[in-house]
Order: structure tokens, then C-alpha cells, then sequence
């Protein structure tokens, strides 16, 4: 008797097959979760990492091997993400340490001349190897931004303000300890005070530039702001997009503020937020520009 | 008939390669979103050696020992001797296997199972 059935029952046992294998590759064994790179963690515990890397820096002062390990997280910009990590943690307020831990290694980061990937991979400093998976495809370079001018990107709409009796809501930030600073040579004296009019800035600010003698921005910076209810410290070099020599920091309407390089210098007072006005007489409320350099 | 059955079993073994192939080489399970427990022996141990360079300044076992936890359900001890060991091995600087002891030290000292009567 001829069978007439055909191939079929070879596709039938081909299909099986792939089903079974890749059930056992898939479900029975797959690939194992061992012996992978910090560039693969979940983005909360490379945070984690960050901060740690930033920790051991600050303990250690290590250049070499801070570089090498923040090379294994395989950020596309280091400093960058140092930076705006060093933003959110101060801006969350609860882990100020942690805070000042990154922003001084973004800063010190900031100051180098080379970018730091090319370093991280010739250290003879780390004890761990760089897997081709958590080597950086390209090598970023840090372009320090010196420019100082601040322009306006947009129109926004203006509103009448209130009264000039606001209350300051901004909460003192104690520190119990004195925080390191850079070795900064003289003292800085104040270069440029004056009032920005920029409507663009969307909210009264106090911007700090800070130059060494030959007019180049200094990242890392302590700067110190006081008023009648408290104090809050804040570094240069967080928004590197800006300039490496540039710091801000919200003020209130009405608060009197007194401001300082936390090395010492000249103090900077009675900096409260002035009127402004635009060409179609709308008010709001102005910034300070102030330009600290070593003479 | 046997024929059948032979082609039919070598269907399913050519299937079951092809499989394998595609779940082990050209579609394998993705290393995203890892834990730090499944981190590789060299890394673990500079996790550990990271937080030895931190206690060395603070001094806290306890924060220590929070540090270490991320590294999974082992013991901060044990996370600290397997790096000891990993570093005695690969020759972590002196100075960096001291630090390593120090800690050791205070998180065995701070272990409640060490300090409980």
C-alpha cells in the first residue's frame, strides 16, 4: 500500500523541535544573569554606583581610578550625568553628602584637560578589566563653555506680580561639617555686579561666575548665600551646558541675601530681587549677575 | 513506516538545534536592567573596595554594611573576604588590602550576631 500522506509529518516534527529548543533555551536554560558589567544594571543602582564612585573619590582623591570606574558605567557624556545626578540629589535635599560628593567630581572632571575615557583605559590604577561590552564606543571630549552673555531663547507671557511683601519659603541647608574646596590661589574679589533684566530666566535668580586670573571659569566652587533665616551652599560647574565657571541660585522677592565664595573674599550684599520692566510695561522680577575673579 | 518514525525523530532534532541556535546565539535572554548581586567577581570586589575607601574617612560600619547590602543576600563579611581574597589574588596594593581588613574588622565587630551575648 503506497502512503500518501506527504511530507508534512517532517514539518510537523521540525516545528516540535524548534518549540522544545526553545523552551529549553528560553524557559529551561537560558542565559544566566552572571558575571556582568556595571554598565548593565538598572539605571537606579548605576546611580547607586555613581555616588558610591564619588564617595571613594572624595575619601581617596584618586583621579585615575575615579575615571577607570566611572568609565565601566558606560555613560554616553560622564560629566553630564555626574552633573545633573549632583542637580537632583541636591534639588531632593536629602542626601546633601552625596550631593557634594558628585558635584566636586564632576567639577574636578571639569578641570581635566583630556577626556577621561582615554585615561580610565591606560590606568594602571583599577584592578578590574574593561570588557569590550562596557568599553564607550566614542570618546566625548569636555569643551569648558567660558561665554558669559545671557540671551533671551523666548517670549514668555507676563502676568502683573503682586506686592512686594513675600515671604521667603527657601529653608536653610545646615552643614555640619566645613567643605573642602578647591586650592584656588588668591582670593576672589567681586569683578561685575549688576541687575539681569532677562524675562527669559522665568524666575529672580542670582547667577555666580567665577574666574581665575586669566579670566578662565573654575568648576567646583563652594559658593555660600545667607539670609535672615538661614544659609545655602551651592558649587560652579553643575551646568556645564552653561559654563564650568557657573553657578545659580533661586531667590525670594522681598529677602535680603548676602552672598560669599565659602574660601573666604569679598562678600557680595544687599542682593535683593529689583524690578524690571519689558517695552510693553510688564513687570517682573529681575536676576543678579555677579562675576567673582582673582585678581 | 520505520523510515517515517526516523525522519520524523531527526525533524525534531534538526528543530531542536535551530532552536537552540536562535535561543542561545542569535536571540538570547538581554543583560539589561541587572542587579548588582550578578555583578562579575572583579567588579564586587572594587564595589567592596569603594566602600573600605569610604569607611576608611567616615568610620561607620553600619553605613558600610547598608553599602554592601546592595550586593545581594551573602553577608557584608562574606562580600568583604571574598574580596580579600579576590584582591590577595590579582594583588591589590597593600595599602588597598589594609583598607579592605579595616573593614572587615569593624563590620565583623558591628554584626549582631558578633555582639549579641
Amino acid at each position: 500500500m503506497k502512503d500518501e500522506r506527504g511530507p508534512w509529518y517532517l514539518i510537523t516534527g521540525f516545528i516540535l523541535g524548534v518549540g522544545l529548543g526553545l523552551l529549553y533555551s528560553w524557559v529551561i536554560s537560558p542565559l544566566e544573569y552572571v558575571d556582568t558589567a556595571p554598565s548593565s544594571l538598572r539605571a537606579d543602582f548605576k546611580d547607586r554606583y555613581r555616588v558610591l564612585i564619588a564617595e571613594a573619590y572624595a575619601a581617596n582623591g584618586d583621579m585615575n581610578r575615579a575615571q577607570a570606574r566611572l568609565a565601566l558605567l558606560a555613560d554616553e557624556d560622564v560629566n553630564r550625568a555626574l552633573a545633573i545626578q549632583a542637580q537632583q540629589t541636591m534639588a531632593e535635599g536629602n542626601f546633601p553628602e552625596e550631593a557634594r560628593a558628585l558635584g566636586l567630581l564632576a567639577a574636578a572632571l571639569g578641570r581635566l584637560p583630556t577626556a577621561p575615557f582615554v585615561m580610565a583605559v591606560v590606568s594602571p590604577t583599577p584592578y578590574f578589566t574593561i570588557s569590550p561590552s562596557t568599553t564607550p564606543e566614542n570618546t566625548p571630549t569636555v569643551t569648558p563653555s567660558p561665554v558669559i552673555k545671557i540671551v533671551p531663547t523666548h517670549t514668555p507671557t507676563f502676568t502683573q506680580l503682586p506686592e512686594l511683601s513675600l515671604t521667603p519659603t527657601q529653608t536653610a541647608t545646615p552643614k555640619p561639617s566645613p567643605t573642602p574646596t578647591p586650592t584656588l590661589g588668591a582670593p576672589f574679589v567681586v569683578k561685575d555686579k549688576v541687575v539681569l533684566c532677562d524675562p527669559g530666566l522665568g524666575a529672580p535668580l542670582i547667577q555666580v561666575w567665577v574666574e581665575d586670573v586669566d579670566g578662565k571659569p573654575i568648576p567646583g566652587v563652594e559658593i555660600v548665600i545667607y539670609w535672615v533665616e538661614g544659609e545655602e551652599h551651592f558649587f560652579t560647574g553643575l551646568k556645564p551646558e552653561i559654563g564650568w565657571g557657573y553657578a545659580d541660585v533661586l531667590i525670594q522677592a522681598g529677602v535680603d541675601y548676602t552672598l560669599q565664595i565659602a574660601s573666604g573674599g569679598e562678600p557680595v550684599s544687599a542682593l535683593v530681587a529689583q524690578e524690571c520692566t519689558t517695552a510693553g510695561g510688564n513687570r517682573y522680577w529681575g536676576s543678579w549677575n555677579i562675576v567673582f575673579a582673582q585678581p | 513506516m520505520t523510515r517515517r518514525w526516523l525522519f520524523f525523530l531527526l525533524s525534531i532534532l534538526v528543530g531542536l538545534v535551530v532552536g537552540g541556535i536562535y535561543g542561545w546565539i542569535i536571540n538570547p535572554v538581554e543583560y539589561v536592567d541587572t542587579t548588582p548581586d550578578t555583578l562579575r567577581a572583579d567588579y564586587k570586589a572594587d564595589y567592596v573596595l569603594m566602600v573600605a575607601e569610604i569607611y576608611q574617612v567616615e568610620g561607620d560600619p553600619a553605613l558600610a554594611a547598608r553599602r554592601l547590602a546592595v550586593l545581594g543576600d551573602a553577608p557584608p563579611l562574606t562580600l568583604i573576604e571574598q574580596a580579600l581574597r579576590y584582591g590577595a589574588e590579582i594583588g591589590y596594593s597593600d595599602m588597598d588590602l589594609v583598607k579592605l581588613s579595616r573593614l572587615a574588622k569593624a563590620v565583623a565587630f558591628w554584626t549582631p550576631e558578633a555582639t549579641a551575648p
